[in-house]
């Protein structure tokens, strides 16, 4: 028990924060698209171009910054087509996000095949964006919470305050407002005089963004190089914690966070030794708690109304 | 001109449209059959066809199916043999990748990797006039199709001379490199657990416990050979936890784990190819297998018609399958004692004296 409970130390927590930041990015990315009544499943393949683009910029130019506006630019641009399917052909939001999803995994390779020469792995980049962590003066010396929010790494910083920002933007400005609307009464907006079909397109815009930020981490950020397939499903995780954060940024944040949480203790289990189980039972233990938690809170959250539906201004009545 | 033709026909036009439309496909149709149909039986007639599927890790993993399709090529340049490669995108995809390759009348068909072993069978069993070769797959010889062949290695005994070095550094020579402390424990990140990578950990551990029986050994299994950020988060769990020395056998997901190493400011182990290029301050070597040698010397008995199936190769130590790889710029801070160890280890591998064991349960290894 004593054991045990030494697992709860900082570098628990620290773990936590590593592995979360991505699906933090991601599910947050979900809120704001899914509010807006768009089905986003295609966060997995734009979070893969994120991190494509951003790894060959930062080869390319030896600059992880540039390299992070690329893969932002790239996942905003890759995030546009599913806009432009959903939103103007009025095509079915999951078609588009599954069609997205294999592109992406295509277009990824064969323009490293393209780039790189070969497929799987790119080389290594030569300066990360771990090398910019930055320790706050003063705040970083509060116990826990100091190392864990005040002594951390660019992108961490900017999930931090994306959280903040955005939570703020969806409740208290107008944009918020009409893109929450957008998912809760197309037609009450548009009547209004403001555009649905712009409202949708903002918010998958912006999930592009955040979903380029999450696979610049783990490219340029977190890692040193780009591999195929390297999201390995933490785009659909962060649909599932944007669910059981019932479509809130701070709720999608949590469960996040409780997600990253249970991986980082099942690795630190694993390297105790304290209880012998069969690894894939570690491994099992994060998504196990995903259903239970989609399972046990979903039923109290309630999606946007207009979740998935089309909206098209000449046949709504 | 067709659509010339078809603007002046105003009444029933565009029934008109659709016939030349379908008429236009069908001939298109034809054509494509008639020209694949020809070069198929050209490419036939002139080259041997020497082909390999990979399994999902695909070609550019740097280590494992590259490692086998340069076998390959080496067969291209020496024999002049023809070349094909497919890569399986997911599971499903390996009876049929394997299968076509006998369509398109391949001598021999390399199956890459040990999850692809029921269906190299099954493609087997299909067609019986293809030799199938499948890295890392062991047969059955009872059981076997006689057009099969199983190409195992012996990873435990690069695994063993690995576990020597890393049980010798972490402890008794623990001054030898300022990344090393006196926890005396070396860690294990494993991707999935399957049998090829159970012998590496196996042979692993029993070379530290040979020369460091007080060593803690910990593993950590992160079922994945794709993903960097996990192979990063299990090695920093065994760094924190007081490891020195991390051997990864987990792929690409290894990547992290040499990421770790430097932010750490500790080391790792490489797998399956010499991987010190990749992050040269940290990986002091690497567990090697000889894919390339290996899968060389099938192509060249399926040549000389010697090969045989139903049966299994093992390419161990004696033969030059396994190994360890140099040392390269850790090479002047490395003690010699431990270079000697390495050397004698191999030579009483080589005689028999030392047997590496190929299962945890064997070396006695409770995970």
């Amino acid at each position: 028990m004593k054991e045990f409970l030494a697992l709860f130390n900082i570098d628990l927590l620290t773990g936590t924060i590593r592995l979360s930041i991505p699906i933090i990015l991601a599910s947050i990315g979900a809120t704001i698209c899914e509010r807006s009544g768009i089905v986003n499943i295609a966060m997995e393949g734009v979070m893969i171009v994120g991190a494509f683009f951003s790894t060959i910029f930062t080869l390319a130019t030896n600059n992880p910054w540039l390299g992070l506006i690329a893969g932002v630019t790239f996942a905003m641009l890759f995030s546009l087509i599913h806009a432009v399917a959903s939103v103007s052909l009025h095509l079915d939001h999951v078609v588009s996000g599954a069609v997205l999803n294999i592109i992406a995994l295509g277009l990824t390779r064969y323009l490293m095949i393209l780039i790189i020469g070969h497929p799987g792995t790119t080389d290594l980049i030569k300066t990360s964006l771990q090398q910019y962590k930055y320790a706050i003066p003063v705040l970083s010396k509060i116990p826990i919470l100091g190392p864990l929010f005040f002594n951390q790494t660019p992108i961490i910083y900017i999930t931090f305050i994306l959280v903040i920002v955005i939570t703020i933007m969806m409740n208290k400005t107008k944009l918020g407002l009409h893109i929450k609307a957008a998912g809760e009464h197309p037609l009450a907006l548009e009547t209004l005089g403001i555009s649905v079909a712009k409202m949708r397109y903002i918010a998958v815009i912006m999930s592009g963004f955040l979903c380029g930020l999450a696979g610049s981490y783990l490219a340029i950020e977190n890692g040193t190089s780009f591999t195929e397939g390297m999201t390995n499903g933490r785009g659909f995780i962060a649909i599932a914690a944007n669910i059981s954060g019932g479509w809130t940024p701070i709720g999608a944040f949590l469960s996040s966070l409780l997600f990253g949480f249970a991986d980082s203790l099942q690795f630190k289990l694993q390297a105790s030794k304290i209880i012998s189980l069969p690894s894939e039972v570690f491994t099992m233990f994060p998504y196990i708690l995903t259903i239970i938690l989609v399972a046990g809170f979903v039923r109290k959250s309630r999606p946007p109304k207009a979740l998935g539906v089309d909206f098209m201004i000449e046949k709504s009545n | 001109m067709f659509l010339y033709y078809i603007n002046f026909n105003a009444k029933g036009g565009f029934k008109m449209k659709r016939k030349v439309i379908v008429a236009l496909l069908v001939s298109l149709l034809i054509i494509g059959f008639c020209f694949t149909f020809s070069c198929q039986k050209k490419s036939a007639q002139s080259k041997i066809i020497v082909a390999m599927a990979t399994d999902v890790g695909g070609l550019g993993d740097k280590s494992f199916n590259d490692g086998s399709y340069n076998g390959l090529l080496k067969a291209k340049e020496q024999f002049g043999v023809e070349v094909k490669v497919v890569e399986s995108k997911q599971a499903t995809d390996y009876v049929p990748n394997l299968s076509n390759f006998a369509k398109e009348n391949a001598k021999i068909v390399f199956a890459v990797g040990f999850l692809m072993q029921d269906a190299m069978m099954e493609a087997a069993k299909n067609n019986p006039n293809t030799y199938y070769a499948g890295v890392d797959i062991g047969v059955d010889p009872a059981t076997a199709p006689s057009n099969v062949l199983g190409i195992l290695f012996k990873e435990q005994e690069a695994g063993y001379l690995a576990g020597i070095v890393a049980g010798l550094l972490t402890s008794k020579y623990s001054d030898a490199l300022p990344g090393l402390n006196k926890d005396n424990k070396v860690g294990i990140v494993l991707g999935m657990d399957i049998p090829p990578v159970e012998r590496y950990q196996a042979g692993f551990y029993a070379g530290v416990k040979a020369v460091n029986p007080a060593c803690e050994v910990i593993t950590i299994v992160t079922n994945v050979f794709n993903d960097p950020a996990k192979g990063k988060e299990a090695a920093l769990a065994l760094y924190e936890k007081g490891c020195d020395i991390v051997f990864h056998i987990a792929g690409l997901t290894g990547n992290g784990v040499f990421d770790a190493a430097k932010e750490k400011g500790k080391y790792a182990f490489g797998v399956d190819v010499d991987q010190n290029y990749l992050n040269p301050d940290v990986i002091i070597t690497s567990a090697e297998k000889k894919l390339t040698e290996a899968t060389f010397l099938v192509v060249k008995s399926v040549l000389d018609g010697t090969f045989q199936g139903g049966t299994n190769v093992t390419y161990g130590l004696k033969e030059g399958g396994v190994g360890i790889s140099d040392f390269h710029n850790f090479n002047d801070k490395i003690p010699q004692e431990i270079k000697d160890a390495i050397a004698k280890a191999i030579e009483d591998i080589n005689n028999g004296v030392i047997i590496a064991p190929a299962t945890r349960v064997e070396a006695g290894y409770q995970m």
